[in-house]
């Protein structure tokens, strides 16, 4: 508590101790909320079947690994978390590379047109691509790609250019254009001054566009189960659900997967937490 | 190292024309400074010979070579910016290198030509900091050394000592002038500021809208100003402008508009019966002399070696440099006059100098 009134008085504002003290409560309450399905999913992995059912909410009697090891000596659970990591690596991959090359012809290149393009693309942001299931479907069966990876990667690419496109343009933007007149005189194009000058100047951004894209595909859900049919190409939305019919009785073991599967969206997340916030605010502050 | 030539070039953004046909002659080894107020073309002028910008019409050579349609790194030319543009994420040393290595020059030379940049820039201990890790001072050094290692036809400046103080920038105008003379390199360098015009160049070339008003040595635009626009612009304080007429007659009398006289020396016969615009420099009035009129002294500025008085005479205002120092007081009269004092003479109308 002391802690957050320090952070209130270096802005400069003092408060009340009141103030301060609901403030706090407040943001408890909204942590709570946030935070404790997420533990209880993490504890109930620890207790036996019996035990969840007395005590679903508390901290486990006995610390019980089985449930854990169980899943982690599997098969399914690397399976899932491959196939997720594959099809997430892949859609933030096409993501960044074609994402940061149409941002930079947006950025400086004129062109016949370059602005109804540009808007036709930021089109994408108002569509949810739930609402596009159905159409996507029949491309993605007409491309011949149901059933496979490239059938869900694909669409996600799709679906996070807009943003990745917006992201990246604003930041390329950013760069000075007497940079690229002085690239022009050492002999680069633009492909150069794209490889050389704004992709390494353009880290924060590309994280931010990077981890959005990886925590979307890595949470997709409808996507993959309409356009996969085999379980051995399941990612792991669809490898718990799966799992669930599989054991629907043995809770404690679903909540165990569940755990296992989310850890490294979280992980990642919190690595890069850090890039996101600079990349999205990027600008909006002379640095 | 090659001369420079540009032919009638013309510059349109779509339907506006902002460079109307520009023709100069930059000789090799010359140190040419462009000069003029904002918004007059110079950088546009510049960025043309650079090749950043298209040449709508005319032809621009390097070195005997027309260079229209030449990309700019097979130009022969290095360009120093305003805002330095050096590479952020670059030390200072891949940033002097960075063009040898697009050309793919092998790593010994890179080093090789680094280091000689470094050591006449006075850049050895800095090589390996990145360029926010440097001063302003410093920052334009690698922007120099950039462009030395290069070894270009013609250095091309934009501006480039604007962003510094005032201390170091007479500093860096001394050390730019004194490379390029060690380099005996041709340079084209675009200011605003006509000061920086005259301490640096060999010849100047003074713009106004587009258009060049005149070329010359920085003295012959100094003494010999072809309109009242060149003038007006070189030289500080500014020349004093008298609006009125020469009467002729045993000796030329000019009028001013509100009916002042004053005997002259000598006249041009162009000028004679007509309406004028009498120039005359600040540092050239003086106090007293045979044909001395009544000033009335409004602001005095002492700045130790010269006393600048800021004086009016019937309705026209004057600036007056004296290096003696004068006891005078605002609101007393001084007589000033400028016997001896080379007047310039230009057509009221069109303000192109009058000559015999």
């Amino acid at each position: 508590m002391t802690e957050a009134v320090g952070v209130f008085e270096e802005v400069g504002r003092p408060r009340l101790p009141v103030a301060a003290a609901l403030r706090l409560a407040a943001l408890v309450v909204l942590a709570t909320i946030v935070l404790y399905p997420l533990l209880a999913t993490v504890l109930d992995g620890f207790k036996s079947l019996g035990e969840l059912h007395d005590n679903p909410l508390g901290l486990p009697r006995q610390w019980d690994w089985s449930n854990y090891w169980a899943i982690l000596g599997g098969g399914a659970y690397w399976r899932v978390l491959g196939n997720s990591l594959a099809i997430a690596l892949a859609t933030v991959f096409l993501t960044l590379v074609v994402g940061a090359m149409a941002a930079f012809a947006f950025a400086h290149i004129k062109f016949f047109g370059d602005r109804y393009l540009y808007a036709y693309l930021q089109l994408g942001l108002l569509f949810p691509s739930t609402a596009a299931i159905l159409p996507v479907f029949i491309k993605v069966r007409d491309l011949g790609l149901l059933d496979s990876y490239w059938g869900v990667i694909l669409p996600q690419v799709a679906f996070a250019l807009s943003m990745a496109v917006l992201l990246l343009r604003n930041a390329f933007k950013q760069i000075p254009s007497e940079l690229f007149d002085a690239a022009l005189i050492d002999g680069c194009g633009y492909f150069r001054f794209f490889r050389h000058v704004t992709l390494p100047l353009s880290g924060p951004i590309l994280s931010t566009v990077a981890v959005i894209g990886f925590v979307n595909s890595w949470n997709g859900y409808l996507l993959p189960l309409v356009v996969l049919d085999s379980e051995s190409r399941y990612p792991w939305t669809l490898g718990l659900m799966a799992y669930q019919g599989q054991y629907s009785t043995s809770w404690q073991l679903v909540l165990a997967f569940i755990t296992l599967t989310i850890l490294p969206a979280i992980l990642m997340f919190l690595i890069a937490q850090r890039y996101i916030v600079e990349g999205l605010t990027a600008g909006a502050v002379k640095g | 190292m090659a001369g420079l030539e540009l032919e009638r070039v013309v510059k349109r953004f779509g339907e506006v024309e902002v460079i109307h046909g520009v023709s100069m002659r930059i000789e090799d080894g010359e140190f040419a400074v462009l000069v003029g107020p904002s918004g007059c073309g110079k950088s546009t002028l510049l960025r043309m010979i650079a090749g950043l910008d298209s040449v709508s019409s005319g032809i621009v050579r390097i070195g005997g070579r027309t260079v229209n349609h030449v990309a700019p790194k097979d130009r022969d030319i290095a360009m120093v910016f305003q805002n330095y543009a050096l590479y952020p994420h670059m030390t200072v040393a891949r940033n002097m290198s960075f063009a040898l290595e697009i050309a793919g020059a092998p790593k010994s030379v890179r080093d090789e030509k680094v280091a000689r940049a470094a050591e006449i820039l006075g850049l050895q201990t800095l090589l390996g900091r990145f360029p926010r890790q440097l001063s302003g001072g410093q920052r334009q050094r690698v922007a120099m050394g950039r462009a030395i290692v290069r070894d270009p036809q013609v250095f091309l400046f934009d501006e480039p000592l604007s962003n510094l103080d005032a201390k170091l920038r007479v500093q860096m105008r001394a050390e730019i002038k004194n490379l390029q003379q060690r380099l005996s390199a041709t340079a084209v360098y675009v200011t605003h500021d006509q000061i920086e015009a005259m301490t640096m160049a060999d010849r100047i070339v003074v713009l106004r809208d587009g258009s060049v008003e005149q070329i010359g040595s920085p003295l012959e635009v100094y003494d010999r100003p072809a309109n009242s626009f060149v003038g007006g612009f070189i030289g500080s304080p500014a020349m004093n402008m008298l609006n009125g007429r020469i009467e002729g007659g045993d000796r030329p009398r000019f009028l001013t508009n509100d009916g002042l006289a004053i005997v002259l020396p000598s006249a041009p016969h162009a000028a004679l019966g007509r309406a004028i615009t009498l120039g005359v420099r600040p540092e050239h009035l003086t106090v007293g002399g045979p044909s001395a009129f009544a000033a009335q002294v409004e602001i005095v500025e002492p700045t130790g070696a010269e006393t600048v008085l800021n004086v009016s005479w019937g309705s026209a205002s004057l600036v007056c440099v004296l290096h003696a120092r004068v006891a005078a007081r605002p609101g007393e009269t001084l007589p000033l006059g400028f016997d001896g004092a080379p007047l310039h003479f230009f057509d009221a109308a069109t303000g192109v100098a009058l000559a015999d």
